[in-house]
């Protein structure tokens, strides 16, 4: 699997017209790795990779911004609501602890 | 297939030299042709260092205990089920409920509790498998009768699902004294428990996981998705599979994975879909895809995928196909490992099936239990095919795992899959 | 999620835009310590702190009437439970809901996630996938524009294994 960290799926509805109010899902595989403790339960000290934040933008414009912790899980999901006003991008971004960046982008038809 | 029985070989080698056990073992069966094709850790290896330590080869996370002394779903393991034990409760031991309590709620022993509701909001998840003895003290059982039920039940209920604890050495006489001490301190009336989910006959089942189509809920679904560039990649011989199989995998694959697990002459044996990648894809590509590699699993449940909605369609009228599947039946039923259990235990409506084992709810294997798999496990994160599941099955029986693509696993899911025909294949499945 | 829902994006297009490893990041490797930094959004610490670290002393509302907090009653593992927070209020540049936190009580890190919204969401709702080291209650807080803060809370009991399986 660790070939396919950053790999990213959008879902957003076949089509909308203006002044829907939509739904988006993603996906990100990540391993969102837990704090570890060794066998005298001391945290083990080193950069776990996970990500700190997701942010979803629509038409270039930001309308969902996550801030994460290691309680959120591995390969995680996200939804979000947008307002369609037009045709155009919705792009979902994922930075993770080791300077990973992963983006990936999905469009919104209109009918 | 060679490497196990050599093993085995070995494994009989140690146990007479060292005199520690009077097991039988019969010659083994020659085996079909066949090319066993397992990553290492899938094969049910067994190490034995210089000092004579014997540690089972299993995947990352799993315990490598060997459990070498209990027999297994080989069929060329002819050991018999222990022999039922009859036990006389020591004399010499006094009983503390206290102890006792904490050994019922032990994970790392039973847990009792994964079969049985006692009280305490401590107790959680306890299962309903077994009966909810809350009051058992108030029956005014005998402590020799109680202590005979936790050494070996089946002096009592021959058809127990209930393994024989101190037959098996799992508890020792002391400890089964304080288990008993403690059952006799339960008494009624039964507590009244304002949570419906705390007992096992009025929990609720959990809710699943939601579309398992879905891949921004599944990520087997993207490993699937991904596994298209395999599809296409030229192996070290200079074919891809896309060469032979035109028109993309949707298409030439519909309806493949409706027909496996299948006999297939060639090999001489049942070959389920994972199985039959180990060697066609070699054979044509060059391509190695043992089983249980990532890369073997994605293929299968793409190819899986392609039949999604139409209905399983095995073999289940020929000679050779009725031959396995009573092999298969018969391994369904077979006793083994440290435990004493049997995969029908827990899956046939009649024992273990649809009741919660702690807090698992247990499938039926009348209702069909293949059409979802390979299926992705969220609390591994990883896909598993019905042979990882069975064989992580093996574990908590004590029993040592076969090679993934063994045989004897292979006429069981053939088995299995009977009671899916005419059922809608939905692959990748998603479980907990 | 509408079932209607079909268009993905094709990763092959866009996809990775790159792992950019800027060399002052791995020139100074966060630890684990520094990871828990005052500055990070979730620490190792009780909810109590967590909640008085985040939101001082302000006063929060009920907000049951108005949060829709979905997450299963019954998690049979905690490694991936879903929840979703759905606010019933408006989503105008005049008012909205403007930050959306999840709360894991039992958690070792029980400050889970913060969703910072605008209003061209249109609605404020959000949804993840978060791990639950044991049965607990899982609470939104929401954090509407004019500063007042609304919760609510749902019990998730989470299972462990029957026999190891």
């Amino acid at each position: 699997m660790a070939g396919d960290i950053g790999k990213i799926r959008i879902r957003v509805p076949s089509s909308a017209k203006a002044g829907d109010v939509i739904r988006v899902r993603c996906l990100v595989i990540h391993p969102m790795e837990r704090i570890e403790r060794d066998a005298q339960g001391k945290i083990v000290d080193r950069n776990y990779n996970y990500i700190t934040r997701v942010t979803a933008t629509y038409l270039g414009k930001p309308v969902a911004v996550f801030d994460l912790t290691q309680s959120v899980s591995e390969n995680p999901a996200f939804s979000f609501a947008l307002k369609a006003t037009a045709p155009g991008p919705v792009t979902v971004t994922f930075v993770d602890t080791h300077g990973g960046k992963y983006e990936s982008r999905a469009d919104i038809a209109f009918a | 297939m060679s490497v196990r029985v050599a093993l085995r070989s070995a494994a009989i080698a140690i146990v007479i030299a060292g005199c520690a056990l009077a097991t039988r073992e019969s010659t083994p069966v020659a085996s079909p042709a066949w090319t066993s094709h397992v990553i290492p850790e899938a094969r049910g290896e067994i190490r034995v260092a210089p000092d004579g330590t014997r540690t089972a080869v299993r995947y990352k996370g799993w315990t490598a205990r060997d459990f070498g002394a209990f027999r297994t779903y080989a069929y060329d393991d002819a050991r018999p089920e222990p022999p039922v034990q009859k036990a006389t409760m020591p004399a010499n031991v006094v009983g503390d409920p206290k102890a006792g309590r904490a050994l019922f709620l032990n994970r790392q022993k039973g847990p009792c509790t994964g079969c049985h509701l006692v009280p305490g909001a401590d107790v959680w998840p306890a299962g309903g498998v077994g009966p909810d003895l809350s009051t058992l003290g108030d029956r005014k059982l005998p402590d020799s009768y109680l202590y005979q039920q936790l050494w070996d039940p089946r002096v009592i209920f021959p058809a127990t699902v209930m393994p024989p604890w101190g037959a098996q050495r799992i508890f020792t006489p002391e400890e089964i004294v304080h288990l008993v001490a403690y059952l006799q301190t339960l008494h009624g009336p039964p507590p009244t428990d304002s949570d419906p989910d705390h007992n096992p006959f009025t929990r609720r089942r959990s809710t699943g996981f939601g579309d398992n189509l879905d891949p921004t809920n599944n990520p087997a679904v993207i490993r699937a998705e991904e596994a298209r560039a395999l599809w296409s990649a030229r192996g070290p011989k200079g074919k891809a599979c896309a060469d032979c199989h035109a028109n993309g995998p949707e298409r030439a694959m519909r309806g493949v994975a409706a027909r496996y697990p299948r006999v297939v002459a060639e090999y001489g044996r049942v070959t389920s879909l994972e199985d039959f990648l180990t060697v066609h894809a070699e054979a044509t590509t060059g391509r190695a895809l043992p089983s249980e590699s990532d890369e073997n699993v994605d293929l299968t449940v793409m190819i899986k995928m392609a039949s999604n909605g139409l209905p399983v369609a095995i073999d289940t009228t020929s000679p050779a196909a009725r031959a396995a599947i009573e092999r298969g039946r018969a391994t369904f039923f077979r006793r083994v490992g440290e435990r004493n259990h049997a995969c029908a235990d827990c899956h046939t409506p009649d024992r273990g099936a649809n009741k919660f084992l702690g807090g698992r709810f247990l499938g039926d294997v009348t209702a069909g239990l293949t059409r979802h798999l390979p299926t992705w496990r969220t609390d591994r994160n990883e896909i598993w095919d019905m042979r990882k599941r069975f064989q992580w099955c093996m574990t908590p029986l004590g029993a040592n795992m076969l090679a993934a693509d063994a045989v004897e696993y292979a006429e069981l899911e053939l088995f299995l899959t009977t009671f899916d025909v005419g059922k809608p294949i939905n692959a990748p499945g998603i479980r907990h | 999620m509408a079932e209607s829902i079909t268009r993905r994006s094709a990763l092959g297009t866009l996809g990775v835009v790159g792992v950019t490893l800027a060399a002052g990041a791995l020139g100074t490797p966060a630890t684990a310590r520094a990871q828990a930094s005052p500055q990070a959004l979730g620490l190792q610490e009780t909810v109590q702190d967590g909640l008085k670290r985040v939101f001082g002393g302000r006063p929060m509302k009920d907000g049951s009437a108005l949060i829709k907090l979905e997450i299963p009653p019954i998690a049979e593992n905690g490694a991936v439970v879903p929840v979703n927070v759905e606010v019933n209020a408006p989503m105008t540049p005049a008012s909205y809901v403007k930050t959306i936190w999840i709360v894991a009580d039992k958690n070792r890190i029980p400050i889970v996630a913060r969703a910072t919204l605008t209003p061209d969401a249109g609605q404020a709702f959000v949804g993840t996938h978060i791990r639950l080291g044991e049965t607990t209650d899982v609470r939104a807080v929401v954090e509407q524009s004019d500063g007042t803060l609304l919760t609510a809370k749902r019990e998730v009991k989470v299972t462990v294994g029957g026999c190891g399986g």
